[in-house]
């Protein structure tokens, strides 16, 4: 999963199973041509041996990736705190952060998909081209370029019209006067996002991964210098009206696209210096069309989700101000443990999914989804139980700092993380169940899986502001969140069943009631001690105790109790968990 | 059972020659290492006697195939050394109808001269019951027939990728395991045997199982061979058990006769064609459950067959999986309604409008006052509306909100960049009762923290601001609900909630006020 272009995404409910695609065609292209399946961290139990054996050096790099990918999360996530303690939560972030994952909405609607699904395999293949797929590269280069920045041209003048899609002001808790400014500085994104993607898939195909790797941190140094700059100019962002000649509005909007600029353009001195000569050359490969099926469903997968993502924008910016970022914020707190532990434990396992499942062997991708599934389980739920109890205490102790401070969007950042957090091991079991559809060749069943959780979701988001006060609708909105998840993960099981016959669900489910109870109990001892941390502490520091002593209780019982219930797939995590300590310690 | 018996007095009375007698029950073979328990059979083409045999060393059962013969005959020690050799081959091959070689033994290393043996192949125990046996009771049915033999099928389509022949062409060397399905359980092929061998003995199996007959060359003695037709050929099963289909007849009569149109040849075509022939016997057999041979219907054993699952068929699942999916939305939006009503019960009592300290404070202050002031229950507004003087705006739709009852429900003033005075001096809810009340106390629930009001009394419901005479001044709201009370009771009609100073934070100001009430005095 190290593979693949897998930039932090800005948008929350972007999630891109479908890049299995891109780890999966090559496999069947010549045997030669192995790159992208190689480049997925080839563990000693991924049968993958002899390729290892081969190149050393391969599987060392794949390492690195993964600790690179791992510092781009983390760098990413440190920059929104940043934010909040800068701007607070409240109605400048929000209008900045729906502004900020406009261009990737757009970028991931004309080129995402499609890029996954066709454009990587084909590269991947056309190395084998007379000329090492350079004329192929380079019209690819040439038509996605143009594409992009016509596109992004029409994205800047048509940002009011986003505005008024993703903003419900009708309720005047939103300003999309400033999501408009916020959104004309921050599209032209678009056509950098596209230029990082092809570049990295360009670089993947001749088995160079490191540059791609870490030009997210780039990125991330880049937006935080900004937020830095940000602190220190003189002024306000004045919000009635906006005036786009506002030197903070400037250097927010200008800064976090340079560092998007900046991540592109690391990668084009590591492109120059594999020979590739850029050179206009217009036309359309004929191999690309033999995948057009394929990408139609992508495409209407990712629109599909975006649906969902528009109407939880709508409902939210139309609550309270602040509600949107603390619901980005939750979420992308919420994704941090699959991201990183949930991701690592899975890389051994997902190429030995894929190739299961390119030859059909049925029992095999079968019995390996019940482990990744069970291994989910036990490194997930625990983390979900004490994020439950301890939620609140993250979020004031994560974001109370600066402006973060000023009213309760700290704390209900935080308990909008609690009472969604059930849903992480749902979540988790979604996006394995959608790479193994993907891994089948089957890019459909996502789609409608997707078009249910979409239905399911749109109208409970709207039932939120019906039952909730606005200051609650962002509770209401994770909660729909996670139990869409719930959905998705059922719907998965259950026509994951239909193509494959008997699942062993039951073993899966037999892990996750004891695990289910290791938590609960584990969570109970949390709660327990939390009663005897004093209030009268200063809210911040309070709230570091109480996240850092609840969570060594909550993690410690949960772990003594799934040992006392003999849970095999304990033993597995414990240690894939200290061999990335060393990885990292090295 | 007295078939074994017949079989093991039968055996001496062949023409192999077996020196020594060791071959008996209790007797010892491989250097002392295994004591023979119980002999299953033999198969006179290569000398070879099937027991079950006990491994002294491992403890463990194991299952012997004893190459008997003279070690001075060249030609017999060489056939042994073919079959040994290729049962050593088999020993890497895997599959759980095959069962598994554990060991090799020939003359010289773990067989000593005096025993008599050529070689012994040495495999793992199948638990189950003899094939012979349970086609004494009778032939099974052809949907039973092909889930006996599918997997065995399978297995030797494996071993033929592999180059392995399995060397099945003996019943006595077939066992029904507990699943109820055939298991090669004394593996060691014929020196001779090919590959097309096994395919005809798969269709040999076929036949035995659906007629009780065994239509191959050197079967046991004990088992009645398969009537040859006028030209020399076998006959073919339906006209031995007429309740036989067609398909199945026929793949056993094609896969047996050697030569001809539309021979099979392969086991992967005779699998192909089993699979379809078992699916017509299954639905045959579901439809017609009446008309099958009255001795399978009275097979004691019968228990055996039907471990197979419910036919399972993705027609089917998709159905089921239509109705979960159905089933778990409808569950979900129950499970949201109730989490949504949850969150909004637990949050409003806790009162989220600020820091828990200050809910605890708000709680204290109205038990202190209490006892000061008597009044009566509250009085509703006949009507309420937005008080703005200088202005328009602050959601003039809601403001029922405030008197409605319901502390949740806020009604809610504009978000101002600016704090009051700046834009305009203040804003406010105006309530009219249907007839001057005299009011004693004004009880304010859900306020933004930090928000400062007055109380003022008129004559209008909207008045000029200077009219609307102070009756409680300024005071800063804070806890969920704050008590102002009047410095004494005040005759009004008209009572205005004036806010002078907004919640929120910097460019953010708003007030929102879930709850109003109005309190009388208490009549002396």
């Amino acid at each position: 999963m190290a593979a693949g272009p897998s930039w932090p995404t800005a948008d929350p409910d972007q999630l891109r199973p479908f890049e299995e695609l891109t780890t999966m065609l090559p496999r069947i292209s010549a045997a030669s041509q192995t790159g992208f399946i190689r480049s997925v961290d080839a563990g000693p139990e991924t049968g993958l041996i002899a390729a290892v054996d081969k190149e050393p050096s391969l599987a060392r790099s794949t390492g690195k990736i993964a600790i690179a990918s791992l510092i781009s999360r983390i760098t990413g996530f440190l920059w929104k705190i940043m934010l909040v303690w800068v701007v607070g939560i409240g109605v400048v972030n929000d209008s900045f952060n729906v502004a900020n994952t406009l261009p990737n909405i757009v970028y991931e609607l004309l080129l995402g998909g499609v890029l996954a699904s066709i454009v990587v395999p084909l590269l991947v293949r056309a190395q084998d081209d007379p000329d090492g797929g350079e004329a192929y590269t380079q019209r690819l280069l040439t038509v996605a370029l143009t594409l992009l920045g016509g596109a992004t041209v029409v994205a800047v003048l048509a940002a009011p019209l986003f505005t008024s899609l993703y903003v419900d002001s009708s309720t005047n808790q939103a300003n999309p006067e400033l999501t408009t400014a916020f959104a004309y500085l921050l599209l032209p994104q678009i056509l950098f996002y596209g230029v990082f993607a092809l570049l990295m898939a360009v670089l993947n195909a001749k088995q160079i991964f490191g540059p791609p790797a870490w030009a997210p941190v780039v990125n991330n140094l880049v937006v935080m210098a900004t937020i830095l700059v940000f602190a220190v100019v003189p002024g306000e962002i004045s919000l009635d009206p906006v005036r786009m000649g506002d030197i903070k509005l400037l250097v927010l909007g200008v800064g976090v696209t340079l560092g998007i600029v900046a991540q592109a353009a690391m990668l084009v001195p590591p492109l120059l210096r594999t020979g590739f000569r850029p050179k206009w050359n217009w036309g359309i490969d004929h191999r690309m069309r033999e995948f057009g099926g394929l990408a139609m469903w992508i495409v209407a997968y990712v629109a599909v989700s975006q649906v969902g993502y528009v109407v939880t924008t709508r409902v939210l910016t139309a609550g309270d101000a602040g509600g949107m970022t603390a619901y980005y914020n939750a979420w992308l707190l919420f994704q941090l443990p699959y991201g990183v532990i949930g991701v690592s434990l899975l890389t051994a396992i997902m190429p030995r999914m894929s190739r299961a499942a390119a030859d059909g062997n049925t029992k095999k991708l079968i019995s390996d989804l019940s482990y990744a599934s069970r291994i989910s389980t036990v490194a997930l739920l625990p983390i979900a139980a004490v994020m439950t109890v301890v939620g609140s205490s993250i979020g004031v102790a994560l974001f109370s700092l600066g402006k973060g401070g000023a009213g309760s969007g700290a704390e209900r950042l935080g308990e909008a993380l609690g009472i969604g957090a059930f849903g992480l091991l749902p979540y988790a079991l979604v996006m394995l169940q959608l790479r193994v559809f993907y891994a089948m060749k089957d890019a459909r069943t996502p789609t409608l899986i997707m078009l249910v959780m979409t239905a399911v979701k749109v109208p409970l988001l709207y039932l939120c502001p019906v039952l909730l006060d606005s200051h609650q609708i962002v509770l209401g909105a994770m909660l729909v969140n996670s139990l869409t998840f719930l959905v998705g993960a059922v719907l998965g099981q259950v026509w994951l069943w239909v193509r494959l016959g008997n699942l062993r669900s039951k073993r899966v489910l037999g892990v996750i009631l004891f695990t289910l109870f290791a938590s609960a109990i584990g969570a109970l001892a949390a709660v327990g001690v939390g009663w005897l941390i004093p209030d009268s502490l200063p809210p911040a520091l309070g709230a570091w105790l109480k996240l850092i002593v609840q969570s060594i209780v909550g993690f410690g019982v949960t772990i003594a109790m799934l040992a006392v219930l003999k849970v095999d797939e304990l033993k597995p995590i414990t240690t894939r968990l200290n061999a990335l300590r060393n990885k990292l310690l090295k | 059972m007295n078939r074994r018996t017949e079989q093991a007095e039968a055996a001496p009375v062949t023409s192999i020659r077996t020196r020594g007698g060791s071959l008996a029950p209790g007797g010892v073979v491989g250097d002392g290492r295994y004591r023979l328990l119980a002999q299953l059979g033999v198969d006179q083409r290569s000398g070879a006697h099937l027991w079950r045999a006990r491994d002294g060393q491992l403890r463990r059962d194991v299952a012997l195939t004893l190459l008997v013969g003279d070690a001075a005959d060249p030609e017999a020690a060489r056939a042994a050394r073919r079959t040994l050799e290729r049962a050593a081959h088999a020993a890497q091959f895997n599959h759980p109808s095959v069962a598994r070689v554990l060991d090799v033994l020939s003359l010289g290393s773990g067989i000593s001269a005096g025993e008599g043996l050529l070689g012994i192949v040495v495999s793992e125990w199948s638990k189950g019951t003899d094939l012979i046996d349970v086609i004494a009771d009778g032939p099974v049915t052809p949907a039973a027939a092909c889930r006996m033999l599918e997997p065995l099928v399978d297995a030797v389509e494996q071993a033929h990728n592999h180059g392995l022949v399995l060397g099945i062409d003996h019943p006595q060397r077939i066992r029904v395991s507990q699943d109820g399905v055939l298991r090669l359980a004394f593996p060691g092929p014929l020196p001779n045997a090919t590959l097309r061998d096994d395919v005809k003995a798969l269709g040999g199996l076929l036949y035995l199982l659906l007629t009780g007959r065994w239509p191959l060359p050197g079967g046991p003695g004990v088992m009645q061979p398969a009537p040859q037709g006028p030209n020399g050929r076998i006959v073919p099963p339906r006209s031995i058990s007429p309740w036989v289909p067609q398909e199945l007849s026929a793949l056993a009569s094609h896969t047996l006769a050697d030569g001809g149109e539309g021979g099979i040849r392969t086991s992967a075509a005779f699998l192909r064609v089993l699979r379809q022939a078992a699916e017509a016997a299954e639905r045959e057999e579901l439809i017609q459950s009446g008309q099958l041979p009255p001795d399978a219907n009275q097979d004691p054993d019968g228990a055996i067959w039907t471990t197979q699952r419910p036919t399972n068929d993705p027609s089917q699942r998709k159905k089921v999986a239509l109705g979960v999916t159905l089933l778990v939305v409808a569950t979900v939006a129950i499970l949201a309604w109730v989490g949504l009503s949850l969150i909004s019960f637990f949050e409003t009592d806790e009162g989220a409008t600020g820091p828990e300290v200050n809910v605890a404070e708000g709680a204290k202050q109205p038990g202190k006052k209490k006892p000061a002031s008597t009044t009566n229950d509250a009085v509703t507004p006949a009507q309420i509306q937005v008080y703005n003087p200088e202005g328009t705006g602050d959601s003039v739709d809601r403001a029922p909100k405030a008197i409605d009852g319901d502390p949740s429900t806020l009604w809610k003033t504009d978000v101002y960049k600016q704090q009051l005075p700046a834009l305009k001096s203040g804003v406010g809810l105006s309530a009219s009762f249907d007839k001057p009340i005299d009011l004693a106390k004004v009880t304010v629930h859900g306020a933004t923290e930090g928000t400062k009001v007055e109380v003022r009394v008129a004559d209008s419901p909207n008045p000029f601001l200077d009219d609307a005479r102070v009756v409680v001044k300024e005071t800063e709201l804070t806890g969920d609900k704050v008590e102002l009370t009047l410095p004494k009771p005040t005759k009004a009609q008209h009572v205005i909630v004036w806010i002078t100073q907004l919640g929120g934070t910097e460019g953010e100001f708003a007030t929102s006020i879930g709850e109003l009430k109005f309190y009388p005095a208490a009549q002396p």
